[in-house]
């Protein structure tokens, strides 16, 4: 359907007393190997509304998103733009009929300039490209939705907001009247989260219709004209702007109380067991870290907030003993660490939960057998008897969904095996390792797991470890950490008592604002 | 020795390089989609064989030429299949078509073997060009299919870097879920270019057998010159106009152990003396591998890793 | 894939059964035959005949196993060789080289040490020469790929040429130590009498079949129990993963790499303590190192599976070297022609073997 019809559309969306919707879904259905994604779902969209599909993680938001925008073919049902069926077959017919999906990894080619990307696929692009031609209509577009962009820069060098910018641009470049944005938030920093906002609402305000897909609960209220959420792959219902406030939608959202207070520490701290004292890695001339200095004491945990790539991997990475620091001091229970290897820091007392699970921490192949030696001493001979009896333990005591202990870690969902990695890394060390370190436990898992990763770290807190968290989401620091730290560019930019947060603050220090 | 052995060194060197010109450029279109092809051994010989084998069967020199070039579409063809729709590891199943290739050129060519080659490419005469010194044999001396792969290599980059179609192919060896995303199927990509670049291969092997082959003999005929392309994929960084540069530099290398001996030059035995091509890649593979090195040439991002869309 | 209103699409299993551990190789194995056929049906060749002659020569007949057996001898470790590095994605393509180099030197010990030597001393030394060499020739390669990433696929393969032009130097370039001093007929120099091992009766089979069936075994239980086994496991699925849990990447990769050249270096000394004696350009034509790649890939890198493909390709190509001397002579390189089909078919029926094949109706019934 071509933009000027759906135009037109949009100033006379009432025919006859129906409701004309931009797209709908009627009755999907997916299926994949095991799971039911999508179970007889219903979704309407009004032109130039903004629409978010709010739902847990696995509740099958994106598959719907991915049937509407034509990536994933419906088993059963329909999808109906302008109230027409449509048999979308691809992303790029979905194009063509004026939907467009900017997915939560970006699908970017780093080498490419921004206006190479934005024009790649373009269906009527010109055999020969003009680069100088190419790069005008790019700005040109980008302008006139109030996006800044330098079609000449390279996409590889752009910053996460900047790039989703470009997926945007190269989606209403395509001529997009729906815009299906998925986990558009997830990345930025609270300010770039406004920006968004902003061009949210030039591109409603344009007539077209936004559709956002989330899991946080908190951000959609205020920008979304209608919010339909969905649980196990159903809808679970749709409410207008002013209809339901937030308990209602994480009612509908998780179908159950679920317990959002703070948990925090119940025993006064002890001593101090990880120490680190003007802490800089400098590495070609960048400072990645520098002038870190903290301590974390026995039973509690120091939470350090951030937008991804501020340092966070690289700080962790340290204290593991797998990058060595250019400069200051690490010590774990009083003695020094630096640049030992990880293995050393391992018999010192350290376990490291990294963020990567299943490319890091696990090895991804191998059984959960295998993979609770990974971090053990190990003789000549691998002993995989006393494996296999720890691991029976874990699964039973930790209810890891499994067939057995010899299934490839792969195999599992992410909620078992994080079970599976910190299970290695907090008992599987024994009493020897006192101080955890551990890295966004429960990016990408759903709320049920979220709630067992968090019980098992509050519980080793309570066992007298002292826990380092980084993580990028931000709430999972705000509930659990007994200190907040912000890290920005490598510094420690914010400081604060769990207890005295002050949430603004650590926003606008996220954004490198303080 | 006289100078007129180097001049005549040098357009043996240009001569060669037609071979790794076309052979290189189909890796590297091959490559850019994303596919590893390891095979380019194999479909040298195959092209070979095919060339003499219908050069001697039509005593026509353009059939012979045609078809190795389907040959090697069709060597690639199974490579396609194997590495895009089966999925199987791309190493081993261009390890596979080289073994492969080299039996059967076998095979097929013992009737023919140790007989000369049945029709020869002619030389262009262009006249007073090809007799001016120096420039006249090294340039102006060759056939019309070395004046086309240098034409072609200019087209292929211009193609690369000036065109839709270009833009896609670079897309899909980086990003081939944005090119997915885009509702460009990635396998009708990786074909294509699969089997153009086999294709080339395939001519590559066929226009070597008959402009620089003699009798047919596998063990003598390509000599790793499918190899040496491979490290020239590395060399030219992935770029076609880069490729002429460096496949006349190992064209020379080459090309210098036979002029040695043809001009009775024994500071070194011959054995050692024919080494001497594949320790010079050997040695170039070396340098570009220091991190700057590598960090500029820029392989494809995906290189050699199959693309599935469904992944979960 | 979709054809009408039908879906074809591979899906992954979870498990494979093991029926198909079987029938994805043995199907191989007929469409490679198959395939074989064709091309001597092509060249006037009967295929039934040809192959139950093949058959004959290879396996079946007492003549035939124990030529197979002796030639699958110096293959079995070749396969090891392939199977050690391929297992950790490091892809030796070089054990051609690295076998011609275990000739070498495997001869050198034979000629210059064996006869200082004790008589028990004198085989395991030539052998643990031949290894040690092969291992060298492959030093280059594994240290650029362990300290700068370089693949290491070109690199080997280059130096199979270069090992090439070294054998055929040693023997018809020079008057070397190598060369047989006797006669002005370039041949290799003979090795110390106690270096030789003699073969079973009057059979082709030498007593080293024992040590590389013992090494097959050995791998198998070394690399599934030992603590180097599990770490080379947990590099080769996930790099990351190993850096993680502080494994020396740079160190393991190094060693699969230099054992997987000592491998085939031993196949190369098995060669000369065995039928050869000597350095023997000969060996240059059978192309055992290749076929090595090829036997390991069959046997999905598992070293007692190698054993088997071993003997397998062993058969076809001395039932192929007998068709040679037949009335209507088959070309041996039907054998090769064999090898290379039979590696493209398994790596196909691979997938058969991972992904089950689903057919289903596509069904988009509206009710709006």
């Amino acid at each position: 359907m071509s933009s000027a019809s759906s135009e037109a559309a949009l100033g006379s969306h009432r025919l006859g007393g129906a409701t004309l919707f931009a797209l709908s879904a009627r009755h999907v259905t997916k299926r994949f190997p095991g799971v039911l994604a999508n179970d007889h779902v219903d979704f309407d969209l009004l032109p130039g509304e903004v629409h978010t599909l709010l739902g847990e993680n696995g509740a099958g938001k994106s598959t719907l998103a991915s049937v509407l925008c034509g990536l994933y073919k419906p088993d059963e049902g329909a999808v109906l733009r302008n109230g027409t069926q449509i048999r979308l077959t691809s992303p790029r017919h979905g194009l063509q009929n004026g939907i467009a999906m900017v997915h939560q990894h970006f699908r970017l080619v780093d080498r490419f300039s921004v206006a190479e990307n934005v024009v790649l696929g373009h269906r009527s692009l010109p055999f020969r490209l003009r680069t100088s031609d190419l790069e005008n209509q790019v700005a040109e577009v980008a302008e006139r939705f109030g996006l800044p962009l330098d079609p000449k820069a390279s996409v590889g060098e752009l910053s996460a907001g900047q790039r989703q910018r470009v997926e945007i641009v190269k989606a209403l470049y395509q001529g997009a009247e729906i815009l299906l944005l998925d986990e558009p938030t997830a990345l930025l920093a609270p300010p770039e989260v406004e920006k968004l906002f902003e061009t949210v609402r030039a591109m409603t305000k344009a007539g077209k219709s936004v559709v956002f897909v989330s899991h946080k609960l908190g951000e959609v209220v205020d920008i979304s004209d209608r919010v339909t959420v969905m649980r196990d792959g159903r809808v679970t219902g749709s409410v207008a702007r002013g209809e339901a406030d937030t308990r209602k939608l994480a009612e509908l959202m998780v179908g159950r109380d679920i317990d959002l207070s703070p948990r925090r520490s119940r025993a006064a701290a002890q001593d101090t067991l990880l120490h680190l004292d003007n802490v800089g890695l400098r590495r070609d001339g960048v400072d990645h870290i520098s002038q870190v200095s903290f301590s974390v004491r026995a039973g509690e945990i120091v939470g350090v907030a951030g937008v991804s790539g501020n340092g966070q991997r690289e700080l962790a990475e340290i204290v593991a003993g797998l990058q060595a620091p250019t400069s200051g001091e690490i010590s774990i229970n009083g003695a020094r660490v630096n640049g030992i290897g990880t293995r050393n820091v391992r018999k010192a007392g350290l376990a490291y939960v990294p963020e990567d699970r299943l490319g890091t921490g696990l090895a991804p192949s191998l059984s959960i057998v295998d993979n609770l030696v990974l971090t053990r001493e190990r003789g000549f001979l691998v002993d995989r008897k006393a494996a296999l009896d720890e691991a029976e333990a874990f699964i039973k005591q930790l209810e890891i969904k499994t067939p057995h202990a010899h299934t490839a870690t792969r195999k599992l969902s992410g909620g078992n095996s994080q079970k599976v990695l910190l299970a290695r890394e907090i008992f599987g060390a024994g009493d020897n390792a006192r101080v955890l370190v551990v890295c966004s436990p429960t990016r990408g898992l759903d709320v049920g797991a979220v709630e067992a990763v968090h019980k098992l770290l509050d519980e080793a807190r309570a066992a007298g470890k002292a826990i380092l968290l980084i993580s990028e989401d931000l709430d999972e620091v705000l509930t659990l950490a007994d200190k907040v730290m912000v890290l920005y560019r490598g510094s420690v930019v914010h400081e604060a008592l769990g207890s005295e947060v002050d949430v603004e603050a650590v926003g606008l220090a996220m954004a490198g604002l303080s | 020795m006289n100078a007129n052995v180097w001049v005549l060194t040098f357009a043996d060197a240009f001569s060669i390089a037609t071979t790794l010109i076309l052979a290189t450029i189909g890796a590297i279109l091959t490559e850019r989609s994303g596919v590893i092809n390891l095979g380019v051994e194999g479909i040298l010989l195959m092209g070979a064989v095919t060339a003499f084998l219908v050069g001697d069967a039509t005593g026509n020199v353009w059939l012979a030429l045609l078809l190795p070039v389907a040959v090697g579409a069709v060597m690639a063809l199974i490579h396609a299949t194997l590495s895009i729709t089966l999925r199987a590891n791309q190493i081993v199943a261009g390890l596979a078509l080289v073994i492969f290739g080299n039996g059967l050129s076998q095979f097929i060519g013992k009737p023919v073997e140790g007989k000369t080659r049945p029709v020869v490419i002619k030389a262009l005469d262009l006249g007073p060009l090809t007799d001016l010194p120096i420039v006249g044999p090294i340039i102006f001396g060759h056939d019309p299919i070395t004046y086309l792969t240098w034409v072609g290599a200019v087209v292929c980059s211009l193609c690369l870097n000036r065109t839709r179609p270009g833009l896609v192919l670079r897309a899909t060896g980086d990003a081939p879920a944005t090119v997915d995303a885009q509702g460009v199927s990635v396998a009708r990509v990786r074909f294509v270019h699969t089997i153009i670049g086999g294709a080339r291969m395939g001519l590559a092997g066929g226009w070597f057998m008959l402009a620089r082959g003699t009798a047919w003999s596998q063990a003598a005929t390509t000599n790793g010159i499918g190899w040496i392309a491979l490290a020239l994929v590395v060399f030219a960084a992935w770029r076609p106009l880069r490729a002429i540069a460096g496949a006349v530099l190992f064209g020379f290398t080459l090309q210098v152990p036979f002029t040695l001996q043809g001009q009775q030059i024994n500071i070194l035995p011959p054995e050692i003396v024919q080494m001497l091509p594949y320790l010079a890649t050997l040695f170039v593979l070396v340098i570009l591998s220091t991190p700057r090195a590598r960090k500029l040439l820029g392989a494809p991002k995906m290189l050699g890793q199959p693309f599935v869309r469904d992944e979960r | 894939m979709n054809i009408g209103n039908l879906r074809i699409e591979l899906e992954p299993r979870l498990t494979s059964p093991k029926w198909l551990y079987v029938v994805v190789p043995v199907g191989s194995l007929l469409c490679a035959f198959i395939v074989g056929g064709v091309f001597l049906a092509l060249t006037g060749h009967a295929p039934i005949g040809t192959f139950a002659l093949l058959i004959d020569r290879g396996f079946t007949s007492t003549r035939g196993i124990t030529n197979t057996l002796g030639t699958a001898t110096p293959l079995i470790c070749t396969g090891l060789a392939a199977a050690f590095a391929f297992r950790m994605n490091l892809f030796n393509i070089g054990e051609e080289g690295q076998m011609y180099l275990g000739m070498i030197g495997s001869a050198w010990a034979g000629i210059a040490l064996a006869g200082h030597l004790p008589g028990f001393a004198a085989v395991p030394v030539v052998l643990m020469t031949g290894a040690l060499t092969g291992a060298l020739w492959v030093l280059v390669p594994a240290v650029l790929r362990a300290k700068m990433g370089t693949s290491e696929i070109v690199s080997t393969l280059l130096l199979n040429y270069v090992a090439l032009n070294l054998v055929n130097y040693f023997i018809f370039g020079s008057r070397g130590f190598f060369r047989d001093p006797s006669t002005s007929f370039p041949q290799g120099r003979l090795i110390e009498e106690s270096a030789r091992l003699t073969s079973f009766g009057s059979t082709r089979t030498y007593p080293t079949v024992i040590i590389a069936v013992g090494l097959a075994v050995g791998l198998y239980w070394y690399m599934k129990r030992s603590n180097y086994g599990y770490e080379t496991s947990v590099l080769a699925d996930s790099p990351n993963t190993a850096r993680y849990a502080g494994m020396n990447a740079t160190k393991l990769t190094l060693s699969v790499l230099l054992f997987s050249g000592a491998l085939a270096g031993l196949a190369g000394a098995m060669y000369v303590v065995g039928p050869a004696g000597k350095v023997d350009p000969g060996l240059l034509q059978v192309g055992l190192g290749y076929a090595g790649i090829v036997v390991a890939a069959l046997a999905r890198y598992n070293f007692m599976a190698v054993v088997l493909t071993a003997v397998l390709f062993a058969g076809l190509r001395e039932g192929g070297a007998s068709l040679q001397i037949s009335t209507n002579p088959v070309p041996i390189s039907i054998a090769v022609v064999l090898q290379g089909a039979v590696l493209l078919f398994a790596l196909g029926g691979e997938v058969f073997r991972r992904n089950r094949l689903r057919v289903r109706r596509v069904q988009q019934t509206v009710s709006v």
